[in-house]
């Protein structure tokens, strides 16, 4: 049984299809990172498992039976664009609100523990609309929690972050997921943080499913290429680009050389014609590297 | 991965949701300054009427008396569905119009949070959300009636109007109108359904409908259908301004089941259009 199984699902606005067959599988207990460009339908598919938008066709599946299921609908957390809590109340009053919603009993337990979850037991008390961005993804983390749902939603949460929030946050999934017993269903654009946690991928353009994969999928997929400098960069690059059909320069003042070689190779050929590498390596391209190839229609 | 715990699925009941949500709404509605102000608008504006009324203008000329009875702030002598003058218009039946801006925020506020999105994912059912924010914004403007009772009278005894009324009458009327606040509610949160996107336009339809400009065409029909004007009391306004110094039981049962009946059908059709329709 997985978490959500999508089969051929559409949905069109007037004459534009937002989404079109769309075939999808979130595995239990996995971080599932959803990705694509803006406008591919990422956000669309979520508003229709969590039952916000109405499928124009296909089959939306949580843990075996229909999404609009009011028994499976409350085993699902969300946190869509706004996390719904009201600014003039508190984070605390706020949470209880939802708790109440939920008809939780031991209410108070409950948010103080996921308050603790999501390091924001600290901030209780502060009214909902001074809280920072990053707080603020965190309460919605932490409503999306209450009522122990087993199925998250998590529309583009490290938006806005910065590095300590994208670190707590990554830190608030990982712990999420420990007990085995919850997915995540987590769409971002921050592709380098999504690898840090995600288990498995689904790839979405013009509102297809273009490829599924697991981490080690990923990793196994991705291609290696030799990153090195030399003294002379610019030419380095020239006689390289005559012998190898891609070379790039990354940020970091490397020359990448994505073609299937060995550094021992390239090693000899910049020395044949007088240049000397200072310093070589291997690497795999990471994820964002991935997407990019996949979006040009590259392996 | 395998799941260290099994899932058990459990339909919440219908009187554990509405229940949940009643809470919640009822929670912000004390706790939030919006219920408190529109009290006290309700309380403040026959105060303005009736001192508009006794207020000498630049030549020294005081107005006419709008009115002749502290009551008439309340409730007109009789049902006057279509009226002449504003002291006709300007009486209880307000609440509803200044109702409706109260309505239109306090559910745009639904939409703007993100709220809404929050409870149509996990249990929550369109109907339930439909009867909770009727039966909620029906308690705050019966609360406004009663504010605005409250205002009117004072304001009239100190301006030195007539006391005189038959008191059964009176607290009739008072009630009829307090139940009239379900249809309305109804109405302005079925509005706010319709415009839920665009806030402003939520507004300034529940004012619209509100200020009862539509029972005109109604009177106009009735009137070339040869119908009796009593027809009109099938409407929101009409029985609104049924609920009169004159009413009787049957007044205040008549209103009683044209605003449940309103209710129902601006329930069913705005739970229909969120079960058709997107949630933003």
């Amino acid at each position: 049984m997985n978490a959500v199984e999508i089969r051929n699902l559409s949905k069109n606005f007037g004459p534009k299809q937002a989404v079109c067959g769309l075939d999808m599988t979130v595995p239990m207990g996995a971080i599932y990172g959803f990705i694509g460009e803006n406008g591919s339908g990422k956000s669309t598919t979520e508003k229709m498992i969590c039952g916000l938008i109405p499928t124009s066709g296909g089959s939306i599946r949580l843990y075996d039976r229909d999404h609009t299921d009011p028994a499976v609908r409350a085993k699902v957390g969300v946190l869509i664009e706004a996390p719904g809590c009201f600014p003039g109340l508190s984070v605390w009053e706020n949470m209880m609100l939802q708790a109440a919603n939920l008809d939780i009993p031991n209410a108070e337990e409950e948010v103080v523990k996921v308050l603790k979850l999501v390091r924001m037991e600290g901030a209780a008390g502060n009214k909902y609309k001074n809280c920072s961005l990053g707080m603020k993804q965190r309460i919605g983390i932490a409503m999306a929690l209450l009522g122990n749902p087993t199925l998250l939603v998590l529309d583009e949460p490290l938006n806005g972050l910065d590095a300590d929030g994208m670190r707590i946050m990554r830190e608030v999934l990982t712990d999420i997921i420990k007990d085995g017993t919850r997915s995540i269903l987590v769409s971002s654009h921050l592709l380098g943080e999504l690898q840090k946690v995600a288990t498995h991928y689904g790839i979405i353009r013009h509102g297809k499913m273009i490829c599924e994969m697991t981490a080690e999928e990923l990793d196994a997929g991705c291609r290696t290429y030799v990153a090195l400098q030399t003294g002379d960069r610019n030419r380095s690059k020239a006689l390289l680009s005559c012998k190898y059909s891609r070379v790039e320069e990354d940020e970091a003042g490397y020359l990448r050389v994505y073609d299937r070689t060995t550094p021992e190779e390239i090693v000899t050929y910049l020395y044949d014609n007088g240049l000397c590498v200072t310093e070589i390596k291997t690497d795999k391209i990471g994820l964002e590297e991935y997407y990019i190839d996949l979006m040009r229609g590259g392996k | 991965m395998e799941m260290t715990q099994k899932l058990t699925f459990e339909s919440p009941s219908f009187s554990k949701r509405l229940k949940g949500m009643l809470g919640v709404d009822f929670y912000r509605l004390f706790h939030t300054p919006l219920f408190y102000i529109f009290l006290a608008v309700a309380a403040i504006i026959p105060a303005m009427v009736s001192a508009m009324t006794v207020m000498p203008d630049a030549n020294g000329n005081v107005m006419e008396p709008l009115y002749s009875n502290v009551w008439q702030i309340i409730a007109t002598d009789t049902p006057l569905y279509v009226v002449n003058t504003i002291a006709e218009y300007a009486n209880m039946n307000m609440v509803f119009i200044f109702g409706g801006i109260m309505v239109s925020i306090f559910i745009g506020h639904d939409y703007k949070s993100g709220y809404v999105k929050q409870l149509f994912t996990t249990h929550a059912k369109k109907q339930d959300y439909m009867m909770s924010k009727s039966l909620v914004c029906a308690f705050a403007m019966a609360c406004m009636c009663v504010s605005y009772f409250i205002g009117g009278t004072l304001a009239g005894l100190l301006v030195g109007y007539s006391l005189e009324v038959n008191p059964g009458s009176l607290l009739l009327a008072i009630l009829g109108k307090m139940v009239m606040s379900l249809g309305w509610a109804s109405l302005y949160t079925f509005l706010n359904v319709i415009f839920r996107r665009y806030f402003g336009v939520s507004i300034v339809s529940s004012f619209f409908f509100g200020t009862g400009i539509l029972i005109i065409g109604a009177a106009a029909i009735v009137e070339d259908l040869a119908l009796p004007t009593s027809f009109l009391n099938l409407f929101l306004y009409g029985s609104s301004v049924n609920a009169c110094l004159t009413s009787n039981i049957g007044t205040f049962i008549t209103c009683s089941i044209v605003s449940v009946a309103w209710a129902m059908i601006y329930n069913v059709a705005g739970t229909r259009l969120l079960y058709k329709s997107d949630v933003y």
